[in-house]
């Protein structure tokens, strides 16, 4: 299976035209060779940017989807060319940045289907991949630890001195932030690329703004009761015991994990733990592959 | 009406512009490049830029407590030439910056942020 990037660095090459759907991810709209647009279910894209800000509500852009297209958009909506392009661009470099690092699925190239707000930018390839790697380096450069990305975000209840400076991005997700929101569903909610949220996340982390991450077997939202129980269980015979295996203290999590420039991307879908829940998946898989074959 | 890339032309019909660039204050990407290269990297320089105006914002923020910091526009002086910096708020990202390297002799500052506030005007409605 190839990964994402090479399949599209072959598309550019054949200067092709149509839609690669990666399973239920995403969407990336070419234009001979270039890509025009990109959509990934886990950023918000232009519509839901536009909506989220008061721009424009959704069922309207559906209206003008239908009916009259980008053109229509631009003459009636309140939307002016400069700031449909720029954002187009952001959302399309957002979408790559998630959606470039997913593998396993077994992507489809349609051949002659555009997006309807395709067509405002064109991005070359190549561009998109170096852009992609400039920005995961300067996220790792900020705080290394990718743990933040996909665990909810948990501004500290107290800060650490007397006074802080925010932007606005991270005064967004101070003031949406629940318990529970990760930091692509605030993007979502707040209506930011997913990437500015990691950025104003790791920049409070980096400030000692956030709550200690809680251990991985509590985070984790377990199907079944009988999962956390025992996690709870092993956290306190570890803890407790003698001569068991050192465990990480709370006040570790405050200081700054060692730098990783090869960490992995977002990982799609539930962290993964060395819960037993997991490992009955596993094993479902493998007796699965194994009755494929 | 005005795009990103037909706004760098006007950009650099300023008298005395010597090159100008759109940077993406949140991710520090160049968006659009125009004029020599002359051995710039126009990327590690997009992104130098983003952190010199974050910087700049910082600072502010802690010299005039109790405001929030809005940036119009920002003036460099070097011995070589003027650094302008045009600040355009969008509401779903940015701000998006446009950088104008202008020549110290041939320009006049008055007339290059006044253009550069009317294509901000025109650019983002």
């Amino acid at each position: 299976m190839a990964p994402l990037d090479t399949l599209l660095a072959g598309l550019a090459r054949e200067h092709a035209t149509g839609a690669l759907r990666v399973g239920r991810a995403g969407t990336i709209f070419l234009s001979e060779g270039r890509v025009t647009y990109m959509e990934c279910a886990q950023t918000p894209g232009v519509e839901r940017l536009l909506a989220a800000r008061g721009r424009l509500p959704e069922a309207a852009l559906r209206r003008l989807q239908a009916d009259g297209g980008c053109k229509r958009l631009l003459e009636e909506g309140p939307v002016t060319l400069g700031e449909l392009q720029y954002c187009v661009l952001g959302a399309v470099l957002d979408a790559a940045f998630f959606l470039l690092p997913v593998g396993g699925t077994r992507p489809k190239f349609r051949p002659g289907e555009q997006h309807w707000l395709g067509g405002q930018w064109y991005f070359d390839v190549a561009g998109l991949m170096r852009e992609c790697a400039r920005r995961r380096a300067y996220l790792a450069q900020i705080w290394p630890s990718a743990q933040l990305d996909t665990a909810p975000v948990r501004p500290a209840p107290w800060l650490p001195g007397s006074r802080v400076t925010l932007d606005s991005v991270q005064w967004e997700v101070v003031t949406g932030a629940g318990a529970e929101a990760t930091p692509l569903d605030l993007a979502r909610r707040i209506g930011r690329s997913g990437y500015s949220v990691l950025l104003a996340v790791r920049r409070m982390a980096a400030a000692g703004l956030l709550a200690p991450p809680v251990e991985p077997t509590t985070t984790t939202r377990a199907p079944e009761e009988s999962a956390t129980k025992a996690g709870e269980h092993r956290a306190k015979t570890a803890g407790g015991g003698q001569g068991a295996l050192p465990q990480r203290g709370r006040g570790a999590a405050a200081q700054r994990p060692p730098h990783d420039p090869r960490a992995p991307g977002l990982p799609l879908g539930p962290p993964v733990t060395a819960d037993p829940t997991d490992l009955a998946l596993l094993m479902r898989l493998k007796k699965a592959l194994e009755e494929l074959t | 009406m005005l795009g990103l890339d037909d706004c760098l032309t006007e950009v650099m019909a300023i008298p005395g512009a010597l090159d100008a660039m759109l940077v993406d204050q949140t991710s520090g990407m160049a968006v659009a490049i125009s004029g020599p290269p002359h051995g710039v990297d126009a990327e590690s320089s997009a992104a130098a830029l983003t952190e010199t105006l974050r910087a700049t914002m910082d600072g502010l923020a802690r010299s005039c407590p109790g405001e929030t910091v809005r940036i119009d526009d920002m003036l460099v002086t070097t011995d070589k030439g003027h650094h302008l910096l045009r600040f355009l708020e969008t509401v779903f990202e940015g701000p998006l910056v446009i950088y104008l390297r202008l020549d110290l002799e041939r320009s006049n500052l008055a007339l290059a942020r006044y253009r550069l506030l009317n294509i901000s005007r025109q650019l983002l409605a």
